[in-house]
């Protein structure tokens, strides 16, 4: 029998605010001593209020709009209870009656084509604590810097069904909450966490099968593993009866490659959940709403045909620029600057790729000042500054933003000479150094130049118009 | 109320109580079940809107700015114990 995959996705997110959702602590510790950021509220000391942070609210409505949700212009915090000593005041305020957004859609494409995900809802939560095991043997050591940090947790329906479409669906979510500039995203940082519900029918069923819980993926490969075998469990189960399935939240295991039930004890979880009646009501007026509908970025479909029709860019290179905002923004200012897309759009996807590449940093990582670049590739078109050295250049802009490229050229001897007196120097002693190459080229065989060429660019450490250069060694050749 | 549902709220809130105890809890909510179920049946709540509080308030929010008012040192002053900034507690994992 055939089988399909029914996939939903529970996704928390950290929200980039400065400070924590319900107190005045810094949302930041990474690097910071254990307890450094924590105040009575976020610990959990009794009798402390909650005060909302309106940025969270801001970046809930803005993450809401980015996935077509409803927005509830009235919504409540509620009391989530668990013990656990992650969680001082043995519950978590987030939100269960009225979350931020409701009933979204999120559009994917993978090979088979463009499908659409709904979104259930978005709501705002705390993140827990840190629970350190491994400083000593009789105890757990407890760090709150984490406590209170702002999450929104977005839940999807269970409209996936396999790997690929989750790693879409998750690229997709990242791309949109990055142009929005309400959260990193990075799995890697832990500012980006999956769980995955997963059950497996006989393809054309509309009955769902027994349905479980995955917890615990670190990385985008982790999930594609993690569905892959929780997948071929269940269809084992069903297919052989190896084992009865149950519903369970299950903890993936990365090195083993298994995921196992979690203790009984952990998922007794009946979390009675009820209104904060320490949180009063969020209520958005219309001004608070335009506000934020006003300050939506370009959608990234939006930008990809403005540069196709406005700007005259091929669709690959669109396609490109706009998988992350941080490349967006540098190619449109460096065009601005420089007035070549064609030439920005290069030097992003060829020469910033390669150094990002080299120093196996994502694109969303790309933190090169754009006008800067338009004035590099200025420079390196009008012949000011040769390509390979227009690289150099580049490569110590990705350390220091505030390179001008001009004066930097300038102060570390990169500008093109148009001494050709000089460059005459240096050709007669290339030709005097290499006479096969000479002889070769003069027998006919045009490439041998090439070597002459090179020593002369190194000798002029890449200083000279290479046209230039080229005319001089062949007029000087021909003298010989 | 039945002896199961009252294993189930122990096991939630952590607790662990004697047989009296059990007893006591069983008598004092089975009494008050009576008097909510008075309720339920003499008022209609249908399409009666959820209230979220007693009053009809909204929140106040504050501002994204970051203050650091308190010391980890106050704050860690009446716990049992502490070991290099963290607060320790009995050992939950094995
Ligand atoms: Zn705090």
């Amino acid at each position: 029998m055939k089988y399909e995959t029914v996939i939903g996705l529970e996704v928390h997110v950290e929200l980039a605010t400065k400070s924590k959702i319900f107190c005045s602590c810094s949302a930041h510790s990474y690097g910071a001593e254990p307890n450094a950021h924590v105040c009575p509220a976020c610990c959990g000391m009794p009798g402390m209020l909650p005060v909302v942070n309106k940025r969270v609210v801001d970046y809930g409505m803005k993450a809401g709009m980015m996935l077509n949700c409803h927005i509830n212009r009235t919504t409540t915090f509620d009391k989530k209870s668990y013990y656990y000593p992650d969680l001082p005041a043995a519950y978590q305020t987030t939100q269960w009656f009225a979350p931020v957004a409701v009933n979204g859609l999120v559009e994917i494409e993978t090979s088979k084509g463009k499908k659409s995900i709904r979104i259930k809802q978005i709501h705002m939560e705390e993140d827990a604590g840190k629970l350190v095991h491994d400083i000593r043997e009789d105890t757990t050591h407890v760090d709150f810097n984490r406590t209170s940090v702002p999450l929104i947790e977005i839940v999807s329906q269970p409209d996936l069904s396999s790997a690929e479409e989750v790693e879409a669906y998750l690229d997709r979510l990242k791309n949109l909450l990055r142009y929005a500039k309400v959260a990193e995203c990075e799995m890697a940082h832990g500012t980006m966490r999956c769980d995955v519900n997963l059950s497996v029918r006989p393809e054309g069923s509309d009955k769902l099968g027994v349905r479980t819980e995955m917890k615990n993926m670190n990385s985008i490969e982790a999930i594609k593993r993690a569905i892959e075998y929780e997948t071929a469990r269940h269809i084992d189960a069903i297919e052989h009866n190896t084992e009865v399935l149950v519903q369970e939240t299950r903890r993936w295991d990365d090195i083993k490659g298994k995921s196992f039930a979690m203790r009984s004890k952990e998922t007794a979880g009946d979390y009675r959940y009820f209104p904060d009646p320490n949180v009063m009501p969020v209520v958005i007026d219309d001004e608070w709403f335009n506000s934020i509908k006003a300050s939506l970025p370009e959608f990234p479909e939006v930008k990809r045909a403005r540069y196709i029709n406005e700007i005259g860019l091929s669709e690959y290179d669109a396609d490109q620029l706009i998988k992350s905002i941080a490349i967006c923004e540098c190619f449109e200012s460096a065009y601005a600057e420089c007035g070549s897309a064609k030439d920005s759009a290069n030097w992003l996807l060829s020469e910033c790729m390669n150094i990002l590449n080299s120093r196996q940093m994502s694109y969303d990582m790309l933190d090169v000042d754009g006008k800067a670049l338009g004035k590099l590739i200025k420079l390196v078109s009008e012949g000011k500054v040769g390509r390979a050295n227009g690289k150099k250049i580049l490569a110590d802009m990705f350390d220091n933003r505030d390179i001008d490229p001009e004066t930097y050229a300038k102060e570390n001897g990169y500008i093109v000479s148009n001494d050709t007196s000089l460059i005459e120097k240096v050709a007669k002693e290339a030709i005097a150094s290499n006479p096969r190459a000479v002889n070769d080229f003069k027998s006919g065989k045009e490439k041998a130049i090439m070597a002459l060429f090179g020593a002369c660019m190194k000798q002029l450490k890449g200083n000279c118009d290479p046209n230039t250069l080229k005319e001089i060694l062949i007029a000087e050749i021909n003298k010989i | 109320m039945d002896r199961e549902i009252l294993r189930r709220l122990e096991l939630l809130n952590q607790l662990r109580l004697t047989e009296e105890e059990k007893q006591t809890f069983l008598e004092f909510f089975n009494s008050k079940k009576s008097n909510l179920e008075a309720l339920d049946n003499a008022v209609n709540t249908q399409n009666v809107e959820r209230m979220v509080h007693v009053m009809p308030v909204m929140t106040v929010v504050r501002e994204d700015v970051v203050k650091q008012p308190f010391s980890r040192d106050d704050l860690q002053r009446s716990a049992p114990e502490t070991d290099e900034g963290y607060w320790c507690v009995p050992r939950v994992v094995e």
